[in-house]
């Protein structure tokens, strides 16, 4: 009885807590959605208005087909698809590379591995601006400017982070599986893909997860390499909403970010167990 | 499988990070290397000029100025945003009901993109009518000019980091979940309250994590640009919010000086190595590693 | 054996990202048109965007050869010197006059002197100052848009009887001062209520030295620290201190966004204000119930010679280096500077016009009540152009810093500015050996 009114005292003070925190950390996303329903001119009235007196729903409406009439098209719609399509084959080929890269750093022994994997957790300290200016003279003597390839091609190459992450994870598996696969007559390429990958799915889950949120946000590389409006993504549309003198409609940029994050919180919500699992058991620890 | 033949099959594994290692990496590395000592925009081809780049680099007060700006952030930041996401791990690891949606409530703002985040804090700072000083002034609090006065800009933003903690926060979350239940029974044998066991158990158990968390985080801080170039164009207050990746991206495209640029970049890269080095040095004793 | 097949997977998977970069280079082929496209970047969105496209519908149904595309560019400078860079530029870009020497200097616009004089497009069709500002070493590099200058806005409703009007409203800088002191009060609350002007808010007040008579750069050498501009600075700088230091910044720290009705002139904190024609729309937009008038900023005593200071800026067309289609992008750009076309634009957009001829109709029925005050202070001699030098960027970023630091009491404006004046020699010197030198 003591132990279960006790428990339930313990329950409510983290409740409490929690939901204290939880405000405080809401407090930007409400926000938002605050903005995203205002008129205009409730946006930047001082103080703040929280709830505004008449809410504005079509807000999310005009949002996505702002400057339609200018365009011939909705451009957030075909953001979207622009954003989808880099997203897809970001997060295809960090999985697909990260995890053959992985499993040689992890799993096969091989000469100038080890030199090649301390070179490799370094390149984790190089600062992104060092890198930004001969990127870019490379991919324009690839001729990519202007096209999705500069977004998604080097996800097929692999990253440190990424790498570092899924190596600890398969260093946990035992190695006699490997061993027994071998014995049974399989070649190291099936031994990869019928007992590593299977056992490997939740760290995978968490580097697909991971390059999701990065390419679904990225701001800078679509901004440095798209050049046509209609290649732009949703991170360069809310940029977009942002205009020179008349004004930023701040209400519908809101509300096109909300539309933008709310993907984004979903694949959290429901992903969240695996990801952290798949965090636990991948062992950042040395 | 011989090892001449693990060699081969290890090296063809490998290959896709080889490549781009070599061809994303390596290369940009070496060319912006190259660029340090030239003097170069996009449009015209660089042109050697030594070391002048790195000689104007001891003199140029706002390089200066930049580098103290950030190492006084990180300095800040680091430490309270590493606190409080541990605090917040320990928190969302308690059992309670509806902790999947606390877990993404905390996560949430590391969703938020950037541009929308920073008005809202511009309003949350106001010195006038802004949020936090309308709440300190009834707790009868001094209420700073958070926003206009360089004495308190860039705590502004050390505050603000707090709410940018979500991936430490799950991967110290990941990490918590990782501690044998068995050694929390152990340390309840012997009589531990609740610090004492976050003191002896958890805060070891979790020490690799956290200095994986702390090197990451000294990492991305060092590189702060998205808040600051939106909350504080140019730096001000007088420029007490210049960092060094704004100062970097304003010589590389605004003043079109891509090679001062690229050597400000290498300095940037030797300050990380330095510092991450110093993490792990001195972290060697505390860090406990199973096994 | 093994590796031959992970080798085969390879294979596979390259001819699999092959074919996606394939139709990728496919999809992003333009239609088929028989017409020459003309890629027009402009920086403008909303009304802005919607007035030029007019402009962009007239010149492809105005002939049948080129049609121009106009795409809104976020970062436009940044994009157009990248892409220029990337040998795929637009073949028109609408940047700002500001960029003419730095881009001129990088190598990244086509000189047209040689298709201006073809086409009879020359210096007499324009106000001197707008010309001069698209013209670097004795070249054309662009040809104008919309421009802007700055005049004082202020709100009736807040002057006493003897401020009423354009005609008694201060001339000289010792009336405007005692105009301040008079329209400033205070709240019931003790706070700052209504400020006649502060001279950091409001746009235009950035060339406040030549207003004293000094200036930026003086015989073509950088000089920030003269003795006018010390004047200068520190008759802003007084203003921090006229109502305590801390009381303004709390005061301005109540100022909304400038687009909006929290804007300090349009919510009555301000009485006067500085501004560019195009702000007659911001008042017609979120406040149109105040009842404004314009009149030049005043002068320094004693010295009418300087007064009907004017700070001038320009929306500009250019052609990138590698442009594909140097030839038709002209014939657009010229199109545009066409009278009726201009002014027709220049309205849209609430602005005075660039050209030196001005039509009767313009000025009558411009949408802004003061367009002929700021037409003739555009067309004045103490009209002021923006530097026209490499590192104008820093020269700003430098001189901003200074009186940051004045206002923060961290330095006299005499230190500030000397010290301002030192940083910008050196850069000025580097700019020279490294990039002008060549």
């Amino acid at each position: 009885m003591t132990k279960r009114v006790r428990e339930n005292l313990r329950q409510a003070a983290t409740h409490t807590v929690l939901l204290l925190l939880s405000v405080l950390f809401l407090a930007p996303l409400l926000w938002m959605v605050s903005t995203a329903i205002k008129p205009l001119d409730q946006t930047m009235a001082s103080p703040p208005v929280w709830v505004p007196d008449r809410p504005q729903w079509e807000n999310f409406w005009k949002a996505l087909s702002y400057n339609a009439e200018d365009l011939g098209y909705i451009p957030f719609l075909v953001y979207g698809r622009n954003t989808l399509y880099v997203t897809v084959l970001a997060v295809i080929g960090s999985v697909v590379s990260n995890a053959l890269v992985a499993y040689s750093f992890a799993r096969l022994r091989w000469k100038g591995r080890d030199l090649l994997f301390g070179v490799t957790l370094a390149t984790m300290m190089v600062p992104g601006p060092v890198l930004m200016v001969p990127t870019y003279v490379l991919f324009r003597e690839f001729g990519w400017i202007g096209t999705f390839r500069p977004l998604w091609v080097p996800a097929f190459f692999g990253g440190a982070f990424n790498i570092f992450l899924l190596r600890q994870f398969l260093k946990t598996i035992p190695m006699e599986l490997s061993e027994a696969a071998r014995i049974d007559g399989a070649s190291e390429w099936q031994t990869f893909l019928r007992v590593i990958v299977p056992l490997a799915r939740p760290a995978l889950t968490v580097v697909a997860l991971f390059t999701f949120m990065w390419a679904w946000n990225d701001f800078m590389g679509p901004l440095l390499y798209l050049t046509d409006q209609s290649t732009f993504t949703l991170s360069m549309g809310l940029q977009f909403f942002q205009s020179q003198h008349t004004g930023t409609p701040w209400n519908l940029l809101m509300a096109a970010s909300l539309i933008v994050v709310l993907p984004v919180i979903l694949v959290f919500l429901f992903a969240q167990r695996v990801f952290i699992q798949g965090i636990a058991t991948t062992g950042i620890k040395g | 499988m011989s090892p001449r033949r693990e060699q081969w099959v290890g090296l063809l594994f490998a290959m896709p990070w080889i490549l781009g290692f070599l061809v994303f990496l390596a290369y940009p590395l070496i060319s912006s290397f190259y660029y340090s000592f030239t003097s170069f925009s996009v449009l015209r081809r660089p042109i050697w000029i030594g070391l002048e780049n790195y000689r104007e680099m001891l003199g140029d007060e706002v390089f200066h100025l930049s580098l103290k700006n950030t190492l006084a952030f990180t300095a800040g930041s680091v430490p309270l945003a590493t606190v409080a996401a541990i605090l917040v791990a320990l928190l969302l690891n308690t059992r309670v009901r509806g902790m999947a949606l606390y877990r993404t409530v905390f996560y949430i703002p590391s969703l938020v993109p950037m541009v929308a985040l920073g008005v809202l804090w511009l309003w949350v700072f106001n010195g006038q009518y802004g949020l936090l000083n309308e709440v300190l002034r009834r707790l009868g609090l001094p209420d700073p000019a958070w926003l206009s006065d360089p004495a308190w800009a860039k705590w502004t933003l050390v505050i603000i980091s707090i709410w940018g903690t979500g991936n430490a926060m799950i991967i110290y979350l990941a990490g918590l979940q990782d501690v044998p239940q068995s050694l929390y029974e152990a340390a309840e044998m012997d009589g531990a309250r609740w610090w004492g066991k976050t003191r002896h158990v958890t805060l070891p158990m979790i020490s690799p994590v956290i200095l994986f968390n702390v090197v990451m985080g000294i990492i991305g801080t060092l590189q702060t640009f998205a808040l600051p170039y939106v909350m504080f164009p140019g730096g001000q207050p007088a420029r007490s919010t210049y960092f060094f990746s704004m100062y970097l991206y304003d010589n590389a495209f605004l003043y079109q000086r891509m090679g001062y640029a690229s050597a400000m970049g290498w300095v940037m890269f030797l300050i990380t190595l330095a510092l991450t080095l110093l993490a792990l040095r001195v972290s060697a004793k505390h860090v406990h590693y199973e096994g | 054996m093994e590796g031959i097949r992970l080798l085969g997977w390879l294979a596979v998977a390259a001819a699999g990202v092959w074919a996606l970069v394939g139709s990728e280079r496919a999809a992003s082929r333009q239609a088929g048109s028989e017409r020459v496209v003309v890629t027009y970047w402009e920086k403008w969105t909303g009304d802005e965007k919607r007035s030029m496209q007019r402009v962009v519908d007239a010149f492809n149904a105005s002939q049948d050869r080129i049609e121009v595309r106009m795409l809104s560019i976020s970062g436009i400078a940044e994009k157009t010197l990248l892409a220029t860079s990337g040998g795929n530029p637009p073949d028109v870009a609408g940047l700002w006059a500001d960029q003419v020497v730095q881009f001129a200097d990088a190598g990244a616009l086509e000189d047209l002197t040689d298709l201006a004089r073809e086409f009879g497009i020359s210096e007499s069709d324009y106000i001197g100052n707008y010309w001069r500002m698209v013209v670097y070493q004795g070249r054309l590099y662009a040809l104008p848009t919309t421009p802007g200058c700055n005049a004082l806005y202020v709100n009736r409703a807040l002057m006493p009887p003897e401020y009423d009007s354009p005609e008694e409203f201060p001339k000289t800088l010792s009336e405007f001062d005692r105009f301040v002191d008079r329209v400033s009060r205070k709240g019931p609350d003790g706070r700052l209520k209504t400020v006649a002007f502060l001279p950091r808010d409001g746009w235009g007040l950035w060339g406040m030295p030549y207003l004293f008579g000094g200036g930026f750069v003086k015989d073509g050498r950088i000089d920030v620290n003269g003795p006018d501009d010390v004047e200068a600075w520190t008759w802003v700088h007084s203003f921090a201190e006229r109502f305590g230091a801390r009381e303004t910044q709390a005061f301005r720290s109540g100022f909304g966004n400038y687009s909006s009705p929290q804007n300090p002139f349009l919510s009555g904190k301000l009485a006067a204000y500085s501004d560019g024609p195009w702000f007659g729309n911001f008042i017609r937009l979120y406040n149109p119930k105040v009842d404004w008038f314009a009149v030049p900023m005043p002068h320094p005593d004693g010295r009418p010679d300087l007064a009907g200071y004017t700070w001038l800026n320009l929306n500009t067309l250019m052609i990138p280096r590698g442009a594909k289609h140097k030839r038709e992008a002209f014939e657009f750009i010229a199109f545009v500077q066409r009278q009726p076309v201009m002014e027709r634009l220049c309205m849209d957009q609430w602005c005075n016009t660039p050209l030196a001829r001005v039509s009767r109709e313009f000025l009558e029925r411009h949408p802004n009540k003061a367009i002929a005050l700021f037409d003739r202070l555009a067309r004045g001699e103490r009209a002021v152009r923006p530097v026209q030098m490499g590192i104008a960027g820093q020269i700003g970023s430098e001189v901003g810093n200074a009186v940051d630091r004045m206002d923060l009491g961290e330095a006299t404006p005499r230190q500030a500015l000397d010290e301002a004046q030192k940083r910008l020699e050196e850069l000025w010197e580097r700019y020279r050996r490294q990039v002008l030198a060549r």
